[in-house]
């Protein structure tokens, strides 16, 4: 078979299991990108007013919440799946400890997703008994399906599972290797988990304790103030779980395909520490604006959040100076001329890079947005859809489309199709998201806001300012287009290389940083203490906010209504459902009795 | 651990860029006086508006010299009184319930803005300048209808505003 | 491979290798910095704090 007699062995080659399923989570997230790229051009030409005729304004919140939930959760968390089972088994050099249980994890993660899936579309039905259009934050008292809830609370289980997986696999390494260093991507794997552990913990309680009896009818209602702070406690960690997938991608990978190697070995630990640190308690900064929460605890959260600039800083300087040194590896001279000696010709390069600078720009309206009262401009106007397309929607999603240029070669030996067309793919995306988010961004200043099918009123005209409001919702509309075309091009390109035959010699190594792991001190391996820290950093953060707003709302919330109550019609529906069966079955009974 | 002298560097440039930062964000506090929506109300029962005096009857009301309060109900898919009309020049405290949902309360273009809870009560306090029309939107998703929920916040003439206070109800 | 140019023995690096100095890099990153500061001044002070309707309380 395979075994390529002078060529170096591939990934799939040396694991082949492993690299199953590293194909199966890419795949599920890139089932999820060509969902939530439909719904996304959908309500970028419904919003902006270009074409309102796929769908009415009523559902545009059921595309909405499509869009949010399938990219947010499901493109990010499958492909980070996938690349941390590849980063695990890498960087250890040793597959996992027994892929039965990976194939476990990743089965309850897809049945899971399928499950809130289901319900979110079929808010598109009207004869369907069932819709979820709560948007991706399911803020109460909007009430999904109790199939929403049920689904996420699945699907974190099933992360959880992967991570101790992951753990695990760590442990049987380290019992071989008493006196190594956790090799790098290892590390950050571990870092990133310990970070999602202590994260999805608040939301899985708000749906397992609140929102899934709520919806089920066991409990009357819900304290709004609560289960949004619950969600936040998650919803900002949960985009450095989206980042820290692409930070591993431009620590590891970039620099050797720029042609040269990591700079420094010990910054990239301590900036993944200071993550695992800082993300979590930070979450408030989302609630600037909610009334019941006091400025002081407004305050901590923000004086945190800026904090937490400094490991992007930090990162912005590592990756930048790798490349450099690839660059003058590559024989790169002058003050920046070297920039013109990088391999602007693979997408994997390319793609990444420009992600990078998207980045650079998305770290500038994060500022904005973490500047507690600079808050009141933006908040809830399109300037924050604007700022994470380009984060999550370009620094991460490029990241990941880029590196699978790269990467998947190396997990099934088939060659890229046409990396002109990979290359060409990525640009588009560069341009389509530069015209849309910072049409979006300049939509949020005049005060557009965001969520909305109509964003046009009645009643008065948005001030002319960096445009008209007509103008950039063209600009939009056109970004939004090529977004599209380009996410196209990415699936098609992908399709194709897997009809591609089997070769080998598309092994790949990364060779090891500049400054390597012995010059990191002991300590920034003891995950212990960095838990130990997190945790308590996070109690210091929430205790007193949380039980403020317990104190105040209750934990049942003061008197808040549900909208719509599904308990009642699902009952109802079941009780219609059930009587027939049972009729049926006691026909079917009495008959066989009389058989017999 | 060996850290390049060019990374110290950059390190110190981070970190003051962060004490700026933070630094503004202060300044606007303590100079121009910005402040934060806070947990300053008593919580509220939600389904019980009718109930409340404030909420009951949503209006604007003269509280001072030049200060008026506006007590605001969010609704879906709307906001009570509309349109909101205070006199120019002078100080206005919305206070903004839900009755239902979760809403915003956001004057476009401008810096008023806050979310909308039920079960808690918003209080903003802003210094209006000259006569000016603002469309006023709710800017989180409350529902199927959340895009056509719309009001005015109409800063009117101190006579005119005296004038329609006289002519309609003085509750 | 081409020995890159702004490579030289680091005084203190005790493992004796040479060492790198991304000076490319530090210009791209101050050029950065710059901007961010002047786009930060711009929108909070003038855009932010110049608008109608402040929240003062
Ligand atoms: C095909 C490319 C894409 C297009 C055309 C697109 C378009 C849009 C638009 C116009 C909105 C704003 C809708 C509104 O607030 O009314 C939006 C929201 C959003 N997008 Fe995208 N987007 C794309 C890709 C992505 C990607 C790759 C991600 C993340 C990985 C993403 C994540 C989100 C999220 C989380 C929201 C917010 C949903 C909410 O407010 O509940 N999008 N998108
Ligand atoms: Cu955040
Ligand atoms: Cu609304």
């Amino acid at each position: 078979m395979s075994d390529a007699i002078e060529a170096e062995q591939s990934f799939v080659d040396k694991f082949p299991d492993e690299a199953r399923i590293v194909r199966a989570a890419l795949l599920s997230s890139f089932l999820a990108l060509a969902l939530g790229a439909i719904f996304g051009i959908i309500q970028t030409l419904h919003r902006t007013g270009v074409f309102r005729g796929i769908i009415s304004s009523t559902d545009y919140y059921t595309s909405l919440t499509a869009h949010g939930v399938f990219l947010a959760i499901s493109f990010t968390t499958f492909f980070l799946v996938g690349l941390f089972t590849w980063a695990v088994t890498r960087s250890l050099d040793r597959p996992l400890i027994d892929i039965r249980i990976t194939w476990t994890w990743y089965a309850i993660m897809a049945v899971g997703m399928t499950m809130t899936g289901v319900s979110i579309l079929a808010g598109f039905v009207p004869a369907l008994d069932m819709s979820a259009d709560v948007l991706f934050t399911f803020y109460a008292p909007l009430q999904a399906h109790p199939m929403f809830y049920a689904g996420l609370a699945v699907f974190i289980v099933g992360s959880w599972i992967a991570g101790a997986d992951w753990f695990r696999t760590f442990l049987a390494w380290k019992r071989d290797h008493p006196d190594e260093r956790i090799p790098l991507q290892t590390f950050m794997v571990l870092t990133t988990m310990a970070m999602w552990y202590i994260a999805s913990s608040a939301v899985a309680a708000s749906v397992l304790i609140f929102l899934l009896p709520w919806s089920l009818g066991f409990i009357d209602s819900v304290n709004p103030t609560l289960t949004r702070t619950l969600f936040w406690f998650f919803g900002h960690p949960v985009v450095y779980f989206w980042l820290m997938p692409a930070y591993l991608l431009w620590y590891t990978v970039l620099p050797k395909i720029a042609g040269g190697r990591l700079f420094s070995d010990p910054l990239a630990r301590v900036v993944f520490v200071l993550f695992l640190l800082l993300s979590t308690p930070v979450g408030i900064h989302h609630q600037y604006l909610d009334p019941g929460i006091a400025e002081g605890f407004k305050f901590i959260s923000m004086t945190n959040t800026m904090f937490l600039l400094l490991p992007s800083l930090l990162t912005a300087f590592t990756v930048v100076a790798s490349v450099e040194y690839g660059a003058r590896q590559r024989g790169g001279t002058g003050l920046l001329g070297w920039l013109t000696d990088l391999p602007w010709r693979k997408p994997e390069f390319t793609g990444m890079m420009l992600a990078g600078l998207m980045f650079a720009a998305g770290g500038f309206s994060g500022m904005v947005n973490a500047g507690m009262n600079i808050n009141y401009m933006i908040h809830n106007t399109i300037w924050v859809p604007g700022h994470f397309h380009l984060t999550v929607g370009t620094a991460v999603a490029l990241t990941f489309m880029a590196a699978t240029y790269w990467i998947w070669p190396q997990i099934s030996n088939k060659p890229v199709y046409s990396r002109a067309i990979g290359l060409f793919q990525v640009v588009v995306w560069f341009v389509g998201m530069a015209l849309m988010s910072n049409a979006m961004h300049a939509q949020g200043i005049m005060g557009v806001p965001r969520r909305t099918a109509e964003p046009e009123y009645s009643g008065f005209d948005y001030p002319t300012m960096f445009g008209g409001f007509e103008e950039l919702n063209v600009q939009i509309a056109i970004g939004g287009t090529l977004l599209f075309v380009s996410t196209v091009l990415f699936i098609g390109n992908l399709v194709l290389t897997m009809g591609n035959p089997k070769v080998s010699g598309l092994a790949e190594s990364l060779p090891p940083a500049l400054s390597g792991p012995d010059d990191a001190p002991q300590v920034l391996d003891s995950l212990r203490l960095w838990v130990g820290i997190a945790l308590t950093l996070v109690v210091l953060a929430y205790a007193l906010p949380l039980a403020a707003i317990i104190n105040r709302g209750g934990l049942l919330g003061p008197g808040v209504g549900t909208y719509p109550a599904w308990i009642a019609p699902t009952l109802d529906a079941l009780a219609a459902a059930v009587t027939p069966i049972l009729g049926a079955v006691g026909g079917a009974a009495s008959l066989a009795g009389v058989i017999l | 651990m060996h850290i390049h002298a060019y990374e110290k560097l950059w390190l110190a440039a981070s970190i003051l860029l962060i004490l700026l930062l933070i630094g503004s964000v202060t300044y606007g506090a303590v100079g121009p006086g910005v402040a934060m929506v806070s947990d300053s109300e008593p919580p509220i029962d939600a389904q019980a508006l009718d109930e409340d005096d404030r909420f009951s009857e949503p209006r604007v009301e003269q509280v001072g010299d030049n200060e008026y309060v506006a007590y605001v109900v969010a609704y879906q898919f709307g906001f009570e009184p509309s349109p909101i009309v205070v006199p120019e020049n002078s100080t206005v405290t919305f206070y903004v319930t839900s009755r239902d949902v979760i809403h915003g309360f956001e004057v476009a273009g401008t810096n008023a803005n806050t979310m909308v809870v039920p079960g808690e009560v918003s209080k903003i306090t802003v210094k209006t300048d000259d006569r000016q029309e603002y469309g006023l939107i709710c800017n989180e998703y409350c529902g199927a209808g959340h895009h056509v929920m719309e009001g005015k916040v109409n800063v009117v003439s101190q006579a005119e505003f005296d004038e329609r206070n006289s002519g309609g109800d003085d509750a | 491979m081409g020995q890159n140019q702004a490579a030289h023995a680091s005084s203190d690096d005790v493992s004796g290798e040479e060492e790198f100095d991304p000076i490319g890099t530090l210009t791209l990153i101050a050029i950065y910095f710059v901007i961010l500061l002047l786009a930060w001044v711009y929108i909070y002070y003038i855009e932010f704090l110049g608008r109608d309707l402040v929240v003062v309380g």
